[in-house]
């Protein structure tokens, strides 16, 4: 996929706390600005989770995959579902022929959101273990197949959700702590992953797909396990969406998130979880600076009237913008360490 | 015999798209997206302009798309070449998208309509079967469509070059074919086919919106990847195959229609693993990125 042998090898603290350290810092300083910031910044964290999701299985192993957004709909269905108050599931006029069982099914909304988690890793694992065995092109759309085929399910079941409507009053976060703990918790999750011998083995599958098996390396099992791993954050992405968008829609876990989330991959440069956290904080901050322009508001003294829909396009255009720029990336797949912490190693 | 007729001029309109897309694929190994906003320009083309003569409409149309077409390969698809499909691909959504939405500020959200050739809507009566103009005509125009592509194709220079630059880009350019001009011939004749296409597509259904072009172009896509990537001949089969399946669910499933889509994704997923290059494909090759 690219010519860069960037990668994670051995443990250093300071590559871990890099990204820890900016979410960490970033959010809370950015969610205490206003409400609609705080706001913002719990939507960036779901997608954070979601593009270093998405690292992990297309970052490693250079596959692309479409389906990511299926496992972020059934993990949320199943968070949203399992926590929305039986009231509204009783009454809701979208509910009307909700299968009864699932109307008195209640859970823990941190229960919830685990079960979620292992939903999304179930599926990953069973789709995966036929998936895993193509390459290029037929497993993007393989996995595509896969998103669309879960997306056309839910958007026309009654009996199982709301349909192409919205399932209402899923209990929502109370502020930017709980999917801040949970993204932190997923970086861990994926670095310790990342300096694995097993994503070792993927990114040398990566590199060259006739040599590495030549050295012992089951591509199959190894994208597989990576596969799985990232179904399980991909559900957890969705779970932290449901709860902070309140209501789930089939419509969120769609074409564009899908898209969204790749393409801050890719901006970030997908080689290392650090460019999955920059990808994500540019293409946020991009899209809420232009987003104040359109309601007529300046940044640091700078005021642009920007017609409706004028945002979205602007989006699309410096998306491209980036990728004519640096097409590995605006981090090219370094990772970030924290300066002066620790000695420095010559190496 | 209606449906049939119907999945033949569904697949048939879906195998045009997929060639548009196989050809541009085939050059320079780029699943161009955008290809659903040329197809959605032309159309707007052919509403704006429905006081016009048809043919003249139409020509525009061609026209306007070719010239999108090779503008997008000259302003973005040429900088990246060589940077990966996967680069290239995320590159022409955010194209697509950004086509989307200038559509959007310069036609507006909400679809522009025009009776485009209403004499096509007709229908008439053979042996006690009542068969629609429209797709009578469809089946016609791809027929047509493909018999030029297919001497363009197998008998002509350019289509040599087209076949050579398909099977092995590298090597077409060291025996002196020209890839920039072959690349911009190949950008060109897709927009015309997808004129033909948003053609076909206004006639069927005159509500054009921004997202007009995408889902014929997702689904031939699909098609393209099922039928065998390499080979212009396999895309196009590929796109026949989508379109025609789809046609066929939808007559036979009843009120499971609307989960169509459902089986539809799971044949792929299916014939993908049995045959990962496509059906057309010899054997299990590994695909040259």
């Amino acid at each position: 996929m690219s010519k860069n042998l960037a990668g994670l090898t051995r443990f250093s603290a300071r590559e871990l706390l890099g990204p820890l350290m900016t979410v960490l810092v970033l959010s809370i300083g950015v969610g205490a600005i206003s409400a609609s910031l705080q706001l913002a910044v719990q939507f960036a964290l779901c997608n954070l989770v979601m593009v270093i999701a998405l690292q992990v299985f297309v970052g490693n192993s250079g596959v692309l995959s479409f389906g990511h957004g299926a496992f972020a709909m059934v993990g949320a269905w199943v968070s949203g579902m399992s926590t929305a108050s039986e009231r509204v599931k009783g009454n809701a006029l979208a509910l009307q022929e909700l299968w009864q069982p699932l109307i008195g099914f209640k859970l823990n909304l941190y229960l919830s959101i685990f079960i979620a988690m292992a939903v999304g890793a179930a599926i990953a694992a069973l789709t995966g273990a036929f998936l895993m065995r193509l390459n290029g092109l037929a497993a993007g759309i393989a996995t595509f197949a896969l998103l669309g085929l879960f997306y056309n399910f839910f958007f026309n079941n009654i009996t199982l959700g709301p349909g192409s409507q919205a399932l209402p009053a899923v209990p929502k976060f109370e502020g930017i702590y709980e999917p801040l703990a949970m993204a932190l918790i997923a970086i861990v999750i994926v670095y310790f992953f990342n300096i694995s011998a097993t994503a070792r083995s993927l990114r040398a599958s990566r590199e060259d797909l006739l040599a590495a098996p030549a050295l012992g390396v089951s591509i199959q099992r190894v994208r597989w396990i990576a596969f799985t791993i990232s179904g399980a954050l991909a559900g957890l992405s969705g779970a932290m969406y449901v709860h902070v968008a309140g209501t789930w829609q089939v419509q969120d876990y769609y074409l564009v998130f899908t898209f969204l989330t790749l393409a801050m991959l890719v901006i970030g440069g997908s080689a290392s979880l650090w460019g999955a956290v920059v990808g994500t904080l540019v293409v946020t901050a991009v899209g809420q600076i232009l987003l104040l322009w359109e309601q007529g508001k300046s940044i640091l003294g700078i005021q642009l009237d920007l017609p409706n829909g004028a945002r979205s396009l602007i989006i699309a255009g410096s998306l491209v913008a980036m990728l004519l720029w640096r097409f590995a990336g605006v981090t090219n797949g370094k990772e970030f360490k924290v300066p002066f912490l620790g000695k420095r190693r010559s190496s | 015999m209606q449906a049939i007729l119907d999945a033949i001029s569904l697949g048939g309109t879906y195998a045009l798209a997929a060639l548009g897309l196989g050809l541009v694929f085939g050059v320079m190994r780029l699943v161009n997206f955008a290809h659903a906003e040329l197809i959605t320009i032309s159309a707007y083309v052919m509403v704006v302009t429905n006081d016009l003569p048809l043919l003249i409409s139409f020509l525009l149309a061609a026209l306007v798309a070719a010239l999108l077409a090779i503008l997008t390969e000259l302003a973005i698809y040429r900088r990246l070449r060589g940077t990966g499909p996967a680069i290239m691909l995320i590159a022409s959504f955010g194209l697509s998208v950004g086509l989307q939405k200038s559509y959007e500020l310069i036609f507006g959200a909400l679809p522009r309509s025009a009776a485009v050739a209403p004499w096509m809507t007709g229908s008439f009566e053979i042996a006690g079967l009542n068969i629609t103009i429209s797709s009578i005509v469809t089946v016609a125009i791809t027929i047509v469509i493909l018999l030029a592509m297919g001497y363009l194709i197998e008998r002509t220079t350019l289509g040599l070059q087209l076949r050579a630059a398909a099977t092995d880009f590298k090597t077409a350019r060291l025996l002196g074919v020209r890839s920039n001009r072959l690349i911009g011939s190949a950008f060109a004749i897709s927009g015309i086919l997808a004129s033909a296409v948003g053609f076909i597509l206004v006639v069927e259904n005159p509500q054009v919106d921004p997202m007009f072009g995408l889902n014929i172009t997702i689904l031939a896509l699909v098609g393209i990847v099922i039928g065998g990537i390499s080979s212009l001949r396999g895309a196009a089969l590929g796109g026949f195959i989508v379109g025609f399946i789809l046609s066929i669910l939808n007559t036979f499933l009843g009120n499971a229609r609307v989960y169509a889509y459902s089986y539809l994704f799971l044949a792929v997923v299916i014939i993908l693993l049995v045959r990962p290059g496509g059906i057309l494909s010899k054997r299990n090759e590994m695909e040259r990125v």
